[in-house]
């Protein structure tokens, strides 16, 4: 996938807003690989509608998103289902991580399916982020901010061209922070994708190419 | 441990599960047991007499002193056949032809020891005697005449000869191993042949020839082809039907009684076996009903994984298939279980059968596994098609 296109698309709770200011809802907006986004919101928004919405969770939205000028309304399962493997990752502000699991075992359940990663790879990753030592701990027992961490491992570990994180930052501090966007930013090189991030305040200190105000 | 089961395992309700095993245990056993019953009591009403199925009747007319006296034939005629024909209840008349030559037989059972006797033939229409036609039928010129003999009379010589006299008892097999001298005469001429007999009956009270043989044999030694028919013998659609009781009082005949009631066991033995069938299906339907409310709610609790899993790439059916796997596991060992349940029970009333009825052959039992295999897929692909669409609306949540 080479460009996400959203043209003129919007939130149907939004349809009744007057002097709607966005500068991507209504609008034509396109998102390129290799390039780095930040999309910045105040509460209630429709930031996280925004990720579902190119993620196929939620179609409650008017206009048209398109991936490659193809309208991703009419994609097949089998279709969401490959993109979700092999284009598109998203790190959801809610994590999505599996409580009954370890930390390890939330990241297991992503890499045995895409096979992306090495255990080597992941380790080092864990490492970075602090929490080498919480990797065999219960999901359920590790607090906001390491489970953000898990949750960005997890999103790393499938081939994509285009990485959405929504909030990834919201509960770390600025070391964390800023090796979160390392992180980040070395593997979306790596692999020559788009980042598209998302913050209602605190962001992570990259060099965007561009700054949206949602 | 495969990380998508043990997320998915959350749940699980033992109780819930068990309750469908068992029921449905219960529910395949009765089914399996029932159709087997059917299977192996058809054999024992077919061994009696593989040659006559239950719905022929055997009908004459009632004789009488006065019949005796006025010396009223016996016979049918024409026009009482044609009635008898249009009744509703029968299917279809065929008529009894009585040899009109002499006839005599003699059984040689060792060097020194045998029988002969003055007798009659008689024959019914071929497709009223179900014996392969090979074994069936007459070769002009030929030698070699089949024959069915009532069951009577080796009873007559196993109870009665034999006892006396300390002589071996014959089986069925024994004796159609052995030949029948039968001398015929008629017209001034006198021919030997050999008798091969196919069978014994119970239900034919008479020693039966096949059609073409007499129809021959009548017009060579006795010149006649028609011998006015004293009995006949009709196939019903429903042997309990009362019509046919009261047709054939109105008309003063006579029917072989007892297996009319015979014919009225296996229609209620039918009857039973079917309600006892329906009520076994009746519990697998429920016990269905309570492994597809046990899934339905598993998955409703495990909503949210079922979701996040289709959220980071795990396809419908990847996510379906522990539970699917699941359900067919259960079906699969509920059959298994079943049917040793099935056999268990049928070795104890097998025993019962071939106390009381020796010569009874054991039927397979590849009807009811089939019938049990048929059952197994079937509900697999109902609880398949179940659990995907059920997976699906979480991944089509309705917004």
């Amino acid at each position: 996938m080479k460009e996400i296109v959203l043209e003129h698309t919007l939130p149907k709770v939004f349809v009744q807003v007057k002097d709607l200011q966005s500068e991507v809802w209504n609008q034509t907006v396109t998102f390129e690989k290799e390039r780095l986004y930040l999309v910045e919101a105040n509460s209630g928004t429709g930031k996280s509608s925004l990720c579902s919405y190119i993620f196929g969770y939620r179609k409650d939205y008017e206009g048209r998103i398109l991936f490659d000028g193809a309208d991703i309304a009419r994609f097949k399962t089998s279709q969401w289902v490959k993109i979700r493997q092999k284009s598109l990752s998203l790190l959801w502000q809610e994590l999505r991580l599996f409580p009954e699991l370890t930390a390890m075992e939330n990241v297991d359940i992503k890499n045995k399916l895409t096979g992306q990663q090495t255990k080597q790879q992941i380790e080092t990753w864990f490492e970075q982020l602090g929490i080498a030592d919480r990797m065999h701990a219960k999901i359920g027992r590790m607090s906001f901010g390491q489970q953000q961490r898990v949750a960005l491992i997890r999103a790393l570990c499938q081939p994509f061209d285009f990485i959405f994180v929504d909030e990834p930052i919201s509960h770390l501090d600025d070391t964390n922070s800023r090796i979160v966007g390392e992180l980040l930013t070395a593997e979306a090189k790596r692999q020559g994708a788009g980042v598209i991030v998302t913050s209602i305040g605190k962001h992570i200190e990259l060099n965007y190419d561009k700054v949206l105000k949602l | 441990m495969n990380l998508v089961w043990k997320l998915l395992r959350q749940h699980i309700s033992i109780p819930q599960f068990a309750g469908f095993f068992f029921a449905n245990l219960v529910g395949m056993t009765i089914i399996l047991l029932g159709l087997q019953f059917y299977t192996d009591t058809q054999a024992i009403y077919q061994s009696e007499d593989s040659f006559m199925k239950a719905d022929y009747l055997i009908i004459n007319k009632r004789i009488g002193s006065l019949t005796t006296i006025t010396g009223k034939s016996s016979a049918f005629t024409l026009p009482e056949v044609q009635d008898l024909d249009q009744q509703e209840f029968v299917e279809r008349v065929g008529l009894f032809t009585s040899s009109a030559y002499d006839v005599k037989a003699t059984f040689k059972l060792d060097e020194g020891t045998s029988f002969s006797t003055e007798m009659f033939f008689e024959s019914v229409p071929d497709e009223f005697v179900d014996v392969k036609s090979d074994d069936w039928g007459y070769q002009q010129g030929s030698h070699e005449v089949p024959i069915i003999l009532p069951r009577n009379y080796l009873d007559l010589y196993n109870f009665g000869y034999a006892q006396s006299r300390n002589m071996p008892k014959l089986s069925e097999g024994i004796l159609s191993a052995i030949r029948l001298k039968i001398d015929l005469a008629g017209q001034g001429m006198r021919d030997e042949y050999e008798g091969r007999i196919v069978g014994f009956s119970s239900r034919l009270n008479t020693i039966l020839v096949p059609q073409q043989f007499m129809d021959w044999a009548n017009e060579y030694y006795a010149g006649t082809k028609t011998v006015a028919p004293t009995r006949l013998i009709v196939e019903v659609n429903n042997p309990t039907d009362d019509r046919i009781t009261s047709y054939l009082q109105d008309n003063d005949y006579e029917t072989d009684q007892d297996k009319l009631d015979a014919s009225k066991q296996t229609f209620l033995l039918r009857i039973i076996v079917a309600i006892v069938m329906g009520v076994g299906l009746v519990i697998s339907i429920l016990s269905f009903y309570i492994l597809m409310l046990s899934v339905y709610l598993l998955v409703e609790k495990n909503s949210t994984k079922l979701e996040n899993l289709l959220l980071i790439g795990y396809s419908p059916t990847k996510v379906s298939m522990p539970y699917q796997l699941l359900t067919i596991g259960l079906n699969v060992l509920v059959l298994a279980i079943a049917i040793v349940a099935m056999l268990a029970v049928r070795n104890v009333y097998l025993e019962m059968f071939e106390s009381f009825f020796p010569d009874f052959e054991t039927p397979s039992i590849t009807t009811t596994l089939l019938a049990g295999v048929c059952l197994l897929v079937v509900v697999s692909i109902l609880n398949v098609i179940a659990i995907k669409s059920k997976v699906m609306s979480i991944w089509k949540r309705k917004d």
